[in-house]
């Protein structure tokens, strides 16, 4: 009787056909199902259609004025600077060493903490206030990492007892480029999107604890420069980030300048940080494609029964690097293209690693768009844990009875807000986007019109991507 | 370093709600703290673990982060009044993701790692019928609030108890008379096409029949659907009752062209407030509700003739008098389920102090004490009103309400009686050895 009552082989939906074999064994008991209607449901009733629309000109838009805007003027207004004043490096070390108690409190924590994800600091600190918070300081602030990382305290006080030198270099590693961070990275992006339990405090601390230990190592065998500009993803990724911020620290001073300038400063990277840096932006991507009807449909998932994490291992894997190398083809076929209609003049090689940079506003604004309601809420949730990090009743902060309001994004008045910032972070990531990319075209050519040219293809892609991300953020998505 | 501050002084009513739900760390922490070892000395005194399998990540946050506070304030509340045979109570959350298999992985952690003395609180029917086999395994009560009818089915194991929360078969098959002697003697269901959507479809035609009433047409829309307007020309004229099941994102755009569909005119609406649970009844694109009867497990909105005890749950528990967090209007609750963590707990109470349950040596018993019980009375350990309990199916049956959206809030019209939701039993856990 149970089984004929939901024998969804029974009742044909265009949707749900070819369902998952996980999902079949389920689909053998009646379910109760309380898929919540949740804040996608308000942005459903959002006129998204002229934002999609929009955001698709407004990118096209400012193609078209760069290719008419002389390069020279643009190039003098970006490389205005405002000095600020001196900023030396004398507290690195200290602080360093700080963020590695900090760091060691937290993965304590992981294991002898509470045993709730939203109130066991390490998960909050990690995902939400490092991940998705400490992001968006470095496109503001640029590269704290090289300050707040848990490393080059304990670094320098190891290396001399030791002998080893911070610009010792190991041959172990030579010509092997950024490839062990963009493996890292991978599982990194694994563990978060695809893994059942990343949040789990004891599975987060053996994580992060030994990710911290291995790093540490690997430190100390090769090289403290070497492995911090080869395989530590986190600060590479930080790094690239920080190009974006409007403040710059060179020699020691501090200045100001336009956002996203400090991209045009770049050299080109190597193809394993042409693979970084999409990398980083298609994993973001996928978290959010991977949620949505669409995606889960086309996998035979029904989205309102949504099996959890470990039914989608497989899928997830797959849709992870998938998205990465259609993303990596497209941005690849974009800059062949743009060869050709530009004629020759720029190697592909340096073009591909020089033009990569313009990723980096747009990954910026995914991550943005991506992690805010998250922040908000999950926020408040590490604020409070961290005032009692072990579940002993402890009141360091004065925050650990604070109310976590989770109304802050809730409801159509919050949702429209969310959604206008959101759009507005994604057009405006794509637009400077083009603006870096036609800067670094111009440097590739030397000429206005060919680089515009170059830059077709390109734009296209922008736009393309412009509208996709405004599609994730405003498509039906389970949870 | 020493226990100045008392957390591990748990014997009273000091122990906050905070504190009390955030649960020890691993047990590991526990045994390696100063404070633990009074305890190990003193058996009578030390903590009763209940481990709470929560949905703090995944599909059903926004459930588990409501079934988190009803717990935390029970449980303040339990301990405040001296605690379970004189012990306080301490829960062990673990997330279980929403998610099947981890939520199995999460019932031995709480049962092997943690020692809890049993596992409580999932809501997600996947969840708990992957779950079940755990617990029959390693032989811990498993009480869900999960509103599933897998429980009463017969299709989990005699450890898997379901005594704060009544079925959804009860509750469709409870509506029912109300539906055919107040809306319309014709009905058409729209419902999502699988298994939750499943059981409205096969559960309320042989209600209404009963009741005098006929379902004229089934309406399955598939889950990935976001646009429905092409659907409603199905909808039999003759229609005097829509009964709407919808969930997921897209039932504001489902109610909202429902509404441009039928304009001012229309058949009846009748829902189950399933499909709009944590959200506001106010949001933009649901005016087409004002007017329609829900189904509620326990009402959101503040009602005129609250008892006291429903007050001082509503207090607890932090909600205002528009169901929302105090202190925090937009959150709004779900409140037609989470009132069954409050009385489940109280349910784990009772059967602890009839079983004088010691410690998992006695899980057994404790089984066999909820078995025992036939009835809960209207009160401050069960604010939602009177329950029957039928220990053979291991499920609890109560009231429903049904509630009018009138000015924009939940107004409840009528009280069904327990016997109302009452079915043949399909099953009997006892007669498993346990």
């Amino acid at each position: 009787m149970l089984q004929s009552k939901s024998d969804i082989a029974a009742s044909p939906s265009r949707h749900m056909a070819g369902a998952a074999a996980a999902m079949l064994a389920l689909a053998v008991f009646p379910s109760s199902a309380f898929a919540h209607a949740s804040e996608s449901g308000h942005v459903l009733l959002l006129p998204t259609g002229y934002y999609l629309a929009g955001g698709a000109l407004a990118v096209a838009a400012s193609f078209l004025a760069l290719a008419w805007l002389p390069p020279q003027a643009l190039e003098r207004i970006w490389q205005r600077k405002q000095p600020l004043g001196r900023f030396g490096d004398g507290p690195r070390t200290v602080v360093s060493l700080l963020s590695f108690v900090f760091f060691a409190v937290l993965v304590a924590a992981g294991f002898w903490g509470s045993r709730d994800p939203l109130a066991n600091p390490l998960p909050l600190t990690v995902w939400t206030l490092l991940w998705a918070g400490l992001t968006l300081l470095h496109g503001l602030f640029g590269n704290l990492w090289s300050w707040l990382n848990p490393w080059y305290g304990p670094w320098r006080i190891l290396s001399p007892l030791l002998g080893r030198h911070a610009s010792a270099r190991s041959r172990l590693v030579e010509g092997i480029g950024l490839w062990p961070a963009v493996v890292l990275f991978l599982a990194f992006a694994w563990f978060e999107l695809i893994d059942p339990a990343p949040s789990d405090p004891a599975r987060l601390a053996v994580a992060a604890g030994g990710y911290w230990l291995a790093s540490f190592v690997a430190m100390l065998v090769l090289g403290y420069n070497q492995w911090s500009q080869r395989g530590e993803f986190l600060g590479i990724f930080f790094s690239m980030v920080a190009r974006f911020a409007p403040l710059e620290r060179k020699d020691e001073r501090l200045f100001l300048r336009w956002p996203g300038a400090k991209l045009l400063d770049t050299t080109p990277l190597p193809a394993s940080g042409v693979a970084f840096a999409l990398l980083a932006l298609s994993s973001v991507s996928f978290d959010g494609l991977s949620k949505t009807f669409f995606w889960l449909g086309l996998n035979g998932v029904n989205p309102l029964d949504y099996p959890g994490r470990t039914a989608l291992i497989g899928i997830g894997t797959m849709g992870l690097v998938a998205t990465f190398l259609v993303l990596a083809a497209l941005f690849l076929l974009a800059l062949g293209l743009g060869r050709l209609l530009a004629g020759p003049g720029a190697r592909p090689a340096p073009a591909a690693g020089l033009l990569v940079w313009s990723i980096v506003p747009i990954a910026l604004a995914y991550h943005i768009a991506h992690y805010m309601t998250a922040l908000l809420v999950n926020g408040q949730y590490a604020v409070v844990a961290l005032s009692d990090p072990f579940a002993r009743g402890w009141d360091l902060f004065g925050t650990a009875h604070m109310h976590v309001s989770a109304g802050i994004v809730a409801g159509a008045h919050s949702a429209w807000w969310l959604w206008n910032c959101q759009a507005g972070a994604i057009i405006i990531g794509h637009v400077l986007a083009v603006l870096v990319a036609h800067s670094l075209a111009y440097r590739l050519y030397g000429d206005n019109r060919r680089a515009a040219l170059s830059q077709v293809p390109l734009t296209v892609l922008m736009i393309a991507y412009t509208v996709f991300g405004l599609w994730l953020l405003s498509t039906p998505a389970a949870g | 370093m020493t226990d100045r501050k008392g957390y591990f002084d748990l014997s009273g009513p000091r122990l906050s709600r905070r504190s009390a739900l955030k649960g020890m760390a691993a047990g590991v922490g526990l045994a390696a703290a100063p404070g633990f070892v009074r305890y190990a000395q003193a058996q009578s005194s030390e903590p009763i673990r209940i481990g709470f399998q929560s949905h703090r990540t995944g599909i059903g946050a926004a459930y588990g982060r409501w079934y988190e506070r009803t717990t935390s304030a029970a449980v303040k509340a339990i301990n405040d009044a001296g605690g379970i045979n004189g012990r306080p109570v301490e829960i062990i959350i673990e997330d279980d993701g929403t998610d099947a298999a981890r939520g199995a992985e999460v019932v031995a952690k709480l049962a092997n790692q943690h020692k809890c003395d049993i596992v409580y609180g999932t809501l997600f029917s996947h969840v708990v019928i992957a779950s079940a086999p755990t617990a029959g395994e390693l032989k811990i009560p498993y009480y869900v609030v999960s509103e599933g009818y897998h429980v009463a089915s017969g299709k989990l194991n005699r450890w898997c108890l379901q005594p704060g929360i009544t079925d959804v078969r009860a509750q469709v098959t409870s509506v029912a008379p109300w539906i055919a002697a107040n809306a319309g003697k014709k009905v058409t269901q729209i419902f999502p096409d699988y298994a939750f959507g499943y059981d409205h479809r096969d559960y309320l035609p042989p209600a209404l029949k009963q009741a005098g009433a006929e379902v004229v047409a089934q309406i399955a829309i598939p889950p990935t659907e976001s646009s429905f307007t092409k659907y409603f020309p199905q909808i039999p004229s003759e229609t005097e009752v829509i009964y709407h099941v919808m969930v997921g994102p897209g039932v504001l755009t489902f109610v909202k062209e429902l509404g441009d569909f039928y304009g001012s005119s229309g058949p009846k609406l009748f829902g189950f407030i399933d499909s709009l649970e944590a959200v506001d009844i106010n949001s933009p694109g649901l005016e087409y509700l004002e007017g329609s009867h829900f189904w509620e497990g326990s009402p959101r909105y503040a009602q005129p003739d609250d008892t006291e005890a429903q007050k001082a749950y509503r207090a607890a528990v932090g909600i205002d008098d528009n169901g929302a967090a105090a202190g925090d209007p937009k959150d709004v609750s779900t409140a037609a389920h989470m009132f069954g963590c409050w009385e489940t707990l109280y349910v784990i109470k009772k059967a602890m102090e009839d079983a004088g349950y010691q410690g998992p040596q006695d899980r057994a018993k404790l089984v066999e004490a909820t078995e025992a019980m036939t009835e809960f009375t209207e009160g401050p350990e069960h604010p939602q009103g009177r329950k029957l309990f039928n220990g053979k199916i291991h499920q609890v049956f109560g009231s429903q309400f049904i509630s009018q959206v009138k000015d924009g809030k939940l107004n409840v019209v009528h009280k069904t009686t327990i016997e109302d939701g009452m079915y043949e039993p399909e099953a009997d856990y006892t007669t498993q050895p346990l």
